[in-house]
């Protein structure tokens, strides 16, 4: 039945090439698809949990205080030495941030000052990515600043200037004068007119010594990024380790709107692919209904020889998975090629600012996982299938004797 | 010998927007084994619509059919189709082969059907193709074949599963006079030489020489049923 099927099919070259290459083209369409949201997700998590680990540790008040001292985790240390004592593996960084006003020679603004600390490839990475001129504060020191060069335009301060920070109402010296080292270019202009940064010492001794008020713990995984697996189980871990007076949230609860964005985009992808195929499915439709309609009175006497209905119906299934599978395989190779081609990164040219300003990677690797071809290639037999369908139910109902009077 | 085919009373009337044809009108006809019998008449006389119903290809208006000891004119499309596989070997007037297959494939198609293992299938189409003196023609498409060829590819393909009787509708009237000729003889030969019963539709006077049994139609009923030549 499958050889006679392959040979129906191309009977008509240019009108199975045609319906093939629509299905081979949605094949492609869709894994090219697959791979490039999956690459910008993963993206989107890499740049959100570079920024903010993939564990966040704050007070377990912090949320609803109002005061700066409530949001203090004053025994940062203990929890620092606890956490990698427990959690081998892991990078820290931590955050003091001082809600301050921060003024140059002529003009002032607030901002949120924060002092860092981090492992090295973490400040490395920092540096890389949002360092536009000069260099972060150095670890330890007392009077570096390093401002978002919006912060720094505002203030009207550039390299080299004296900076002055108040900070009024805390357990430090409450102000100090510090200077300019680092212009800062952050992605969004929200965040880089507020930004200033210190060592962490520099803040603690302006505002809580000994304190920090957020710890972000950044997991590696042996390949790609971690698993949701890994992220819960070491936040249980942590949890259990620190106790109730610090809450530990992972990246999807610090960040609920972008872990609900990227939740959504599984269920996106496969209706937008869905689609995609039933576009296709028509033309597939054409096609196995014409090579129906033209061959009618050979229907007939496959009947008329002992064939039954379901028999016919059967044939004219097989011709539909025949000529899509056919087109599947090619779309698979051409989309597989497609893909591997990409996959020392893909950079879209001249799109580097608006991929910076939505948070996404500038270097995207597209890559499909099998679930993802196994979803395509259930597509596809469900386009062929559903096909086939109108076309089995005429087939299925002629009788043979009409048939084979049928003029074509 | 019990009859293989019977007809009783046998009528088939066809309704068109109203308008009724009769083609049949109360035939009573009984064919046994071995018998190489020809169903003559002019156009129109029933000889197409009589072969359909005794082959289970349509249902009658009124009457029965029987295949054996098998009352087959009230059996439903599955049931028909089965005895159709299994029994009865078809040959049609325009040869409908199936033009993407070879002519071994053509032959074994219907033994594919009956879901015969290739091997075994492929031996008896060929089987099939030597009786009719084609084999050397077993793997060229239709298209490449000519009509007299072609016609016995369907008549291979009608006698490769063995069924226990062949109806032929008009089987040479494609042809030109000395293959259809050349067919009837081939055809007489494997009924005297392996006693397949053959009952086929003409209208053609020179192969009626031929046969052993006419049974001559006209407007639907049987006026004549003449056993000649060696019978």
């Amino acid at each position: 039945m499958w050889g006679l099927a392959w040979r129906n099919v191309w009977r008509h070259k240019t009108r199975s090439f045609v319906a093939g290459g629509a299905v081979a083209v949605a094949v492609v369409f869709t894994l090219v698809f697959f791979g490039f949201v999956t690459a910008t997700m993963n993206g989107m998590v890499e740049v959100l949990t570079s920024e903010s680990g993939h564990l966040q540790i704050t007070h377990a008040q912090a949320k609803e205080a109002q005061d700066f001292d409530a949001r203090l985790i004053r025994n940062a240390a203990e929890v620092e030495m606890a956490l990698l004592k427990e959690l081998r593996g892991v990078r820290l960084r931590r955050l003091l941030e001082v809600p301050a006003l921060i003024s140059g020679e002529t003009r002032a603004r607030g901002a949120m000052v924060v002092g860092m600390e981090q492992d090295e490839a973490l400040g490395e990475r920092f540096a890389r990515e949002y360092v536009a001129a000069g260099r972060l504060p150095a670890p330890g020191s007392w009077d570096e600043i390093a401002l978002g060069q919006a912060l720094a335009k505002a203030l009207q301060v550039e390299l080299g200037d004296p900076v002055y920070v108040f900070a009024p109402g805390t357990d430090g010296w409450g102000a100090a004068a510090y200077t300019l080292v680092g212009l800062l270019d952050f992605p969004q202009t929200s965040h880089e007119i507020q930004a200033a940064y210190l060592s962490l010492e520099g803040a603690q001794e302006l505002a809580a010594p000994g304190a920090v008020t957020r710890l972000q713990v950044h997991l590696a995984a042996e390949r790609g990024a971690p698993t949701d697996a890994l992220v819960e189980e070491t936040k249980a871990r942590a949890t259990a380790l620190l106790g109730e007076e610090v809450l530990v949230e992972t990246w999807r609860e610090a960040s609920p709107d972008t872990a609900a964005l990227l939740d959504m985009m599984d269920p996106v992808m496969t209706v937008f692919s869905f689609f995609i195929f039933v576009l296709a499915g028509l033309m597939v439709v054409n096609t196995i209904y014409l090579s129906l309609v033209e061959r009618i009175r050979e229907f007939g006497v496959i009947l008329a020889v002992g064939a039954d209905r379901w028999r016919v119906m059967r044939m004219v299934v097989a011709e539909s998975l025949t000529l899509v599978l056919a087109g599947t395989a090619v779309g698979l190779l051409a989309g597989g090629l497609l893909i591997a081609s990409w996959a020392d990164g893909f950079r879209m040219p001249g799109f580097d600012e608006v991929m910076a300003e939505y948070g996404l990677p500038l270097v995207l690797y597209p890559s499909v996982t099998p679930v993802q071809v196994a979803v395509t290639v259930t597509f596809a037999i469900f386009t062929a299938l559903a096909a086939a369908l109108w076309p089995a139910w005429v087939a299925g109902r002629l009788q043979p004797v009409e048939a084979m009077r049928h003029a074509a | 010998m019990k009859p293989i085919l019977r007809a009783v009373r046998l009528t088939k009337v066809y309704e068109n927007e109203g308008v009724r044809t009769p083609a049949l009108q109360g035939v009573d006809l009984e064919i046994v084994p071995g018998e190489f019998t020809a169903i003559a008449g002019p156009s129109g006389s029933g000889k197409s619509t009589l072969l359909h119903l005794l082959g289970c290809l349509d249902k009658p208006t009124a009457g029965e059919t029987w295949l054996g000891e098998r009352r087959t004119d009230q059996l439903d499309d599955v049931s028909r189709a089965h005895l159709r596989l299994r029994e009865i070997g078809f040959v049609f007037q325009a040869y409908n082969l199936i033009p993407v297959l070879t002519a071994l494939e053509n032959a074994a198609f219907v033994l594919e059907l009956q879901g015969v293992p290739r091997e075994e299938r492929n031996a008896k189409a060929m089987a099939a193709l030597e009786a009719l003196g084609i084999a050397e023609l077993a793997h060229r498409r239709p298209n490449q074949l000519s009509g007299g060829q072609q016609q016995r590819v369907a008549v291979a393909r009608a006698l490769a599963a063995q069924p226990r009787v062949v109806l032929a509708d008009e089987p040479t009237a494609n042809l030109d006079s000395k293959a259809g000729l050349s067919l009837i003889e081939l055809m007489k030969k494997l009924n005297e030489e392996r006693g397949i019963t053959f009952l086929f539709s003409t209208h053609d006077p020179r192969l009626l020489e031929h046969v052993k049994r006419i049974i001559r139609l006209e407007d639907g009923r049987v006026v004549a049923d003449e056993r000649v030549g060696a019978a």
